[in-house]
């Protein structure tokens, strides 16, 4: 199958993809990247350990069976940030918080519902591709 | 409790929510209790909560007998609530895109429902027709909501009905929307999906098929009257179709063997009388659809009840196979005796003053009406006579198994409530007379009364008994040829037109993929070359005048030159290669390539989708190629085009490469003044706290758009998987 040096590169790639995915992520408001670019990132990080462990090793390590969990919590995620702005009779999504407001700081990072959305975002993209990833990978077991 | 919600704010005179929804398009949450919603609402939650207790007792059975698992039933449960509440909403929504939404939900409820035994494909079949035949329908009514709103500005109820006037629009958009409601109320000549529909387990065609969803058709009708009555000509017609569907089922009901289905095709005509009767308009029109619907859906619940009741007493599913059952069974016995008399219109049940107040209405509408529904109700006579006296009369056959009391005794509720409506009819006669007021737009005067003289509607009455039992005993004889006239209608009827439709988008759809997939290189090419040919043109006429300048190379250029120097390179290597591994990788370095060149550019955003884009491209080039045979490449990359072949595409490659030249050439000679809204968004990013401004449009500013988008992600990773799924399991 693959080989030993394939195995090392890519085991040793996870933790850094996810890493640069996270940072992505939560400086994507104030720095390059979004919600879709960690996820993809972070996906591709995932793809690797697919390509170089097979199915069953990759879903031993990693829960790779709640994908669409995951995917299904990000919808929610958006939904609700879209949706509670309504309840407080606000515009659906409006963020928060408003122009006016400076938003609160915990370290560096600020809190603002945006963030939430594109965290929602991040969620539903890489559980989906991780979802497709797997039902591929499976197919293509079962034709191997 | 929602029950006892609507019963209290019915006595207390009603209320109503208003929530901004969408303010920007003037959306509304808007509820309102008012009558009409009262009548709907407690009839929705009064026998919903009957049909939960029976279905208690009777889903448990029914799943044994089919050996699926008891938790399933959490599944219809869960489906019945979904569709509870959709019908109250349904009933109090005051915003006409707001009814919209809950009309839709409760067919997704429904069709979950009467696909309740997803392993049986007549099920899921029948189901579907449910879905598409009011859906499809459902699509005509937005569309006729959407006239409405272009042409008033609104889509509240309150304020259409006060702005709107007689014109050719309105009554389009009206009888748009009047067709979905008869598709809904399963009126000729959509009425063939609800025989079908009884393949839902029993429960849910009490339900549905008596007081919820066939009615929620005869509300709307009854919701949006003002606006039918602008137009006389909709009135009429609504008359035509009543009396259609009157004809159709009755005669259907008579000739039908199964329980279900003929107690469906006596929902079909009972709603033919309701849209008769909101086509007869006016105060006595409304009264009588109003009081009608109530009686109805009390007496036809109780019926389905029962026949789910005998059913699993005795394992038979059709008046052939039953008889006798009226000793071993005395109570269901009289209950569901209470509850046809009620539909059959005898005196002493509430169903005495629907007929009566319905032949008032036909009397003041005219002679002929009047003689029609003298006939509808003669026929309603025979058919409720002959399920009841099949079921419960003649020769006994083999002893009944012995069934839950739960299964018995909320048919035995719903004929008393029958029975005492016959006798104090006055808090029936004040729930109808409420949303009547609401039909008609004007206060109602609703009475109903026995009055023991030889007036009009007594006289009608008496000649339906007499007619529908001359009816009853002339059937032997008529069997044969309404066996026919069933035959026919089946085969040849618009069930016949639904099938074919949908064969016949099937196959469109079928084409239009193979012609796709077919001639992909040439459907392809016939959208990039008529657009490049129209970029050229422009080139061409283009003024040249300071179009191709050449500018300054400086020193801090040289990272970007030396990018795009690679990208080029690559993109000339990449005609070299044969081995298709080599081929993939070329196209890749371009790209990163290219990536690099926007990083410098100051675009880091978009570099870095670009570079994902490459890096997720020269994966799957990869992984094609592992998943094709080794010696399918090989012969394939060993193939020499021919030698024209080459020419020409030499020729494309170089025409198209000059073009793509010149056009970039020219559009950095003169650089576009920066634009106004990517300024304002600029401004606009510091508002919204962020420094990004690219992840603050996706986030923020175009936020509904991610939404959606995400959603689309979303949908087609449950596609993809459960296509491979189904796959695999083959």
């Amino acid at each position: 199958m693959t080989s030993v040096l394939t195995q090392l590169v890519a085991r040793s790639l996870l933790a850094p993809a996810l890493v640069v995915a996270a940072g992505i992520l939560v400086k994507g408001y104030s720095d390059v990247g979004d919600g879709f670019a960690a996820a993809i990132v972070a996906a591709l990080g995932i793809l690797l350990q697919f390509l170089a462990f097979g199915r069953a090793q990759v879903a031993a390590v990693l829960p790779i069976r709640r994908a669409p969990l995951v995917a299904l919590c990000g919808l929610g995620l958006a939904v609700t940030v879209f949706a509670v702005p309504l309840a407080v009779g606000a515009a659906p999504l409006e963020h928060w918080p408003p122009a006016a407001q400076s938003p609160v700081h915990v370290g560096s990072l600020e809190l603002i519902t945006a963030v939430a959305f594109d965290v929602g975002v991040f969620l539903l993209v890489l559980g989906s591709a991780v979802a497709i990833i797997d039902a591929l990978a499976a197919t293509a077991e079962d034709e191997a | 409790m929602a029950l006892a919600a609507f019963v209290a704010g019915w006595l207390t005179g009603g209320g109503g929510i208003d929530l901004a929804w969408a303010p920007t398009w003037d959306l509304r949450l808007a509820f309102e209790l008012d009558g009409l919603a009262a009548l709907y609402g407690i009839l929705a939650a009064g026998i919903g909560v009957l049909v939960f207790v029976y279905a208690s007792a009777y889903v448990p059975r029914h799943l044994a007998h089919q050996g699926r698992p008891r938790r399933e039933e959490a599944r219809l449960h869960a489906a019945m609530v979904l569709f509870l509440i959709s019908m109250l909403g349904l009933t109090t929504a005051q915003d006409l895109i707001l009814l919209f939404v809950f009309w839709d939900l409760t067919a997704v409820a429904s069709w979950l429902l009467i696909g309740f035994d997803r392993h049986d494909r007549e099920a899921r079949l029948s189901a579907l027709m449910a879905l598409m035949v009011t859906a499809v329908s459902a699509v005509l009514m937005l569309v006729g909501i959407l006239m409405l709103r272009v042409e008033y500005a609104t889509t509240q109820l309150p304020e259409l009905f006060a702005v709107a006037r007689q014109s050719t629009t309105v009554t389009v958009a009206v009888a748009l929307i009047v067709v979905a409601a008869l598709a809904k109320s399963a009126q000729v000549p959509f009425h063939f999906w609800l025989p079908r529909a009884m393949a839902a387990p029993t429960p849910v065609s009490a339900y549905l098929h008596s007081a919820a969803m066939v009615a929620a058709g005869v509300f709307l009708l009854s919701r949006i009257h003002p606006l039918i009555a602008l137009d006389g000509a909709l009135l009429d017609a609504l008359v035509v179709v009543g009396f259609a569907s009157m004809a159709v089922g009755g005669v259907l009901a008579l000739a039908a063997d199964g329980l279900k289905r003929l107690l469906a095709y006596s929902t079909i005509s009972q709603y033919g009388y309701v849209v008769t009767m909101l086509g007869v308009g006016g105060t006595a029109g409304a009264a009588a659809a109003c009081f009608y619907v109530l009686a109805h859906a009390l007496a036809k619940s109780a019926l389905f009840m029962t026949a789910g009741a005998v059913t699993e007493a005795t394992g038979a599913t059709a008046l052939s196979g039953l008889g006798g059952l009226g000793r071993r069974m005395p109570l269901l016995a009289a209950a569901s005796g209470a509850a046809v008399a009620a539909i059959a219109a005898l005196p002493l049940t509430i169903g005495f003053f629907k007929d009566e107040l319905f032949f008032k209405a036909a009397l003041e509408h005219g002679s002929l009406t009047a003689a029609l529904a003298v006939a509808g109700a003669a026929l309603t006579f025979a058919y409720m006579a002959r399920f009841w006296s099949g079921i419960f009369l003649g020769s006994p056959r083999d002893a009944p198994q012995p069934i839950e009391r739960r299964l018995v005794w909320p048919v035995a509720l719903l004929a008393l409530a029958a029975v005492g409506g016959g006798i104090v009819v006055a808090p029936f006669a004040a729930l109808a007379q409420d949303a009547a007021a609401v039909t008609s737009g004007a206060a109602v005067k609703l009475e109903a009364a026995y009055h023991l003289d030889a007036r009009s509607e007594n006289l009608m009455a008496l000649a339906a008994y007499a007619l529908g039992a001359f009816v009853l005993v002339v059937r032997g004889v008529l069997s044969k040829p309404l066996a026919i006239v069933e035959w026919v209608g089946t085969h040849f009827g618009p069930e016949r037109a639904y099938s074919a439709s949908l064969r016949g988008l099937n196959r469109l759809s079928n084409q239009l993929h193979d012609i796709e997939v077919r001639d992909l290189r040439t459907r392809v090419a016939a959208v990039i070359v008529p657009g490049a040919a129209l970029v050229a043109v422009g080139v061409v006429l283009t003024p040249t005048e300071g179009a191709y300048r050449v500018g300054q190379i400086v020193a801090a250029d040289t990272p970007l030159v030396a990018a795009l120097a690679v990208c080029a390179l690559a993109a000339v290597a990449v005609t070299a290669p044969r081995n298709h591994l080599a081929l993939a990788l070329m196209l890749s370095a371009v790209g990163f390539a290219l990536a690099t060149a926007y990083s410098l550019l100051g675009a880091p955003d978009v570099a870095l989708v670009a570079v994902l884009i490459e890096t997720i491209f020269a994966l799957l080039f990869v992984g094609v190629f592992a998943l094709l045979p080794a010696d399918v490449l090989r012969r394939e990359a060993r193939l020499r085009p021919h030698r024209s072949r080459q020419v020409r595409d030499a020729g494309i490659a170089i025409v198209s490469g000059v073009v793509t030249t010149l056009v970039v050439w020219a559009a950095f000679s003169r650089p576009v003044p920066s634009a106004g809204m990517a300024e304002r968004h600029l401004t606009l990013a510091e508002d919204a706290h962020g420094k990004d401004v690219v992840t603050v449009i996706l986030a923020d500013f175009r936020g509904l758009d991610t939404l959606v988008e995400i959603t689309v992600v979303g949908v087609a990773m449950i596609g993809v998987t459960a296509l491979l799924a189904s796959r695999r399991r083959v």
